[in-house]
């Protein structure tokens, strides 16, 4: 079945690509992606939620098409812990209609990932071997520190709007210092140049001065061709597998998990002996856990 | 563990009412699902697009307007013509009795009329997916 998936995405089939992210997504081996035609740029929007990261990605999608680029976009929504349910509702603001120049997919989120969807490089690479020019990935809207897109992505759009807080709010590490363009969104809204201003300020005083601030309003459309130039400017970031150690390392957390939960069940005993050290604070508590997560019987 | 369900719901043509399928979708989501809402005002190509690209394992469609005779058929010709026939179909609204049978003979899985409880919606959907149909 893999073969014929990836016959059919040589032969440029969308549904191959869709059914080969659904695979990957869900950790299944797809084995190896063939190396895209050309670099695509990969652009990761982030920002509170409500300050309409889905809109103007609308919006750029437009742009974009406007001068012949071809766009992809992976937009993470948040999972429910307790369900692991989820209300995608991304695409439903990107407005269109779109052509076959479009691709949307959404993604389901679980929570602790970094704002954005597990095994995302891979998804990434996926849609970079399709051919995209451009892939946006919109994370979950933490706000802060979703230093995980900005790593999978050559440049990270931080997107604010009036009236979000004081300018302390931008001293706070982690919310400026991953951007390399800084938008200010909704700027029809009145405080749009004052909040502008503060970001400035900010970034003045620190390394910064450099990272572009700009108003742009999705309502107006004003601002928006400024900013892909911003964002066009950027180097790419992305270097040949630069990312690798910390997705590894994502990937043995994961595995990580699934067998700390099979062994609860599988080891029972050794499990709540292992959780009894840990809580009278033995010292090698979390080595025998290792060990025993470690048998291929568990 | 299964992956979750995935199912877009959208409205078609010209319908404006989209209370009930919000309130379904919360219900998808609490279930467990992963619901992809398309939201309003959507063409049979767009929805189809969004199926597609969203490797859906299911498509519920929310008609109030009357237009449901005009607008599935179509939404379900162009998923045969997209190699989308494995994608389940399912209808809600305001859907006269004797439509149902017409809409069920074009393959839709199932029509969800006013009265419908939501865990009727839920169990129906896992209780396809463990026959092994979307």
């Amino acid at each position: 079945m893999l073969d014929a998936l990836w016959d059919g995405f040589r032969r440029h089939d969308r549904l191959a690509l869709a059914r080969l992210l659904s695979l990957a997504a869900r950790g299944e081996a797809i084995s190896s992606i063939p190396s895209p035609p050309k670099s695509s740029r990969v652009v990761a929007v982030t920002g509170s939620s409500g300050v309409g990261k889905s809109t103007l990605i609308g919006q750029l999608i437009e742009h974009l098409r406007g001068q012949g680029k071809t766009v992809a976009v992976l937009a993470c929504d948040p999972q429910s812990p307790l369900s692991g349910g989820a209300l995608l509702g991304d695409r439903f603001r990107m407005a269109g209609p779109h052509d076959d120049g479009v691709f949307i997919r959404s993604l389901a989120t679980p929570g602790g990932h970094g704002a954005v969807a597990e095994r995302l490089d891979l998804l990434i690479r996926l849609v970079e071997s399709f051919g995209f020019d451009v892939i946006i990935v919109e994370t979950v809207g933490a706000g802060q520190g979703d230093t995980a897109a900005r790593n999978l992505a050559d440049v990270a759009v931080l997107l604010l709007q009036p009236e979000s807080g004081d300018d302390l709010q931008w001293e706070k590490a982690g919310v400026l210092e991953v951007a390399d363009v800084i938008a200010v969104h909704k700027a029809d809204l009145p405080g749009a140049e004052q909040t502008a201003a503060q970001v400035r300020a900010t970034l003045d005083v620190g390394r910064q001065s450099q990272t572009p601030v700009l108003r742009v309003s999705s309502k107006t459309r004003a601002g928006l061709g400024e900013l892909w130039q911003a964002i066009e400017a950027c180097p790419l970031r992305r270097g040949p597998e630069s990312d690798s150690p910390t997705e590894l390392l994502q990937s043995l957390e994961r595995e990580l998990a699934a067998r700390f939960a099979k062994a609860e069940r599988s080891r029972p005993t050794d499990w709540s002996q292992a959780m009894a050290a840990w809580r009278s604070g033995e010292a090698d508590a979390v080595a025998r856990l290792l060990q025993l997560l470690a048998d291929p019987e568990v | 563990m299964p992956s979750p369900l995935r199912i877009v719901l959208a409205k078609v043509g010209l319908d404006g009412h989209d209370r009930g399928i919000k309130v379904v979708a919360r219900a998808l989501r609490d279930a467990g699902m992963h619901v992809i809402y398309a939201g309003l005002w959507q063409t049979p190509e767009a929805v189809i697009r969004t199926v597609a690209d969203e490797d859906a394992d299911w498509l519920g469609l929310s008609l109030l307007s009357g237009a449901h005779m005009t607008l599935v058929p179509r939404v379900v010709e162009l998923l045969r013509a997209a190699k989308l026939e494995n994608v389940g179909v399912l209808v809600g609204g305001i859907i006269p009795e004797a439509d149902v049978p017409k809409l069920l003979a074009l393959g839709v899985a199932k029509v969800f009329g006013p009265g419908t409880s939501l865990d009727e919606i839920v169990e129906f959907l896992k209780q396809r997916s463990e026959a092994g149909h979307a």
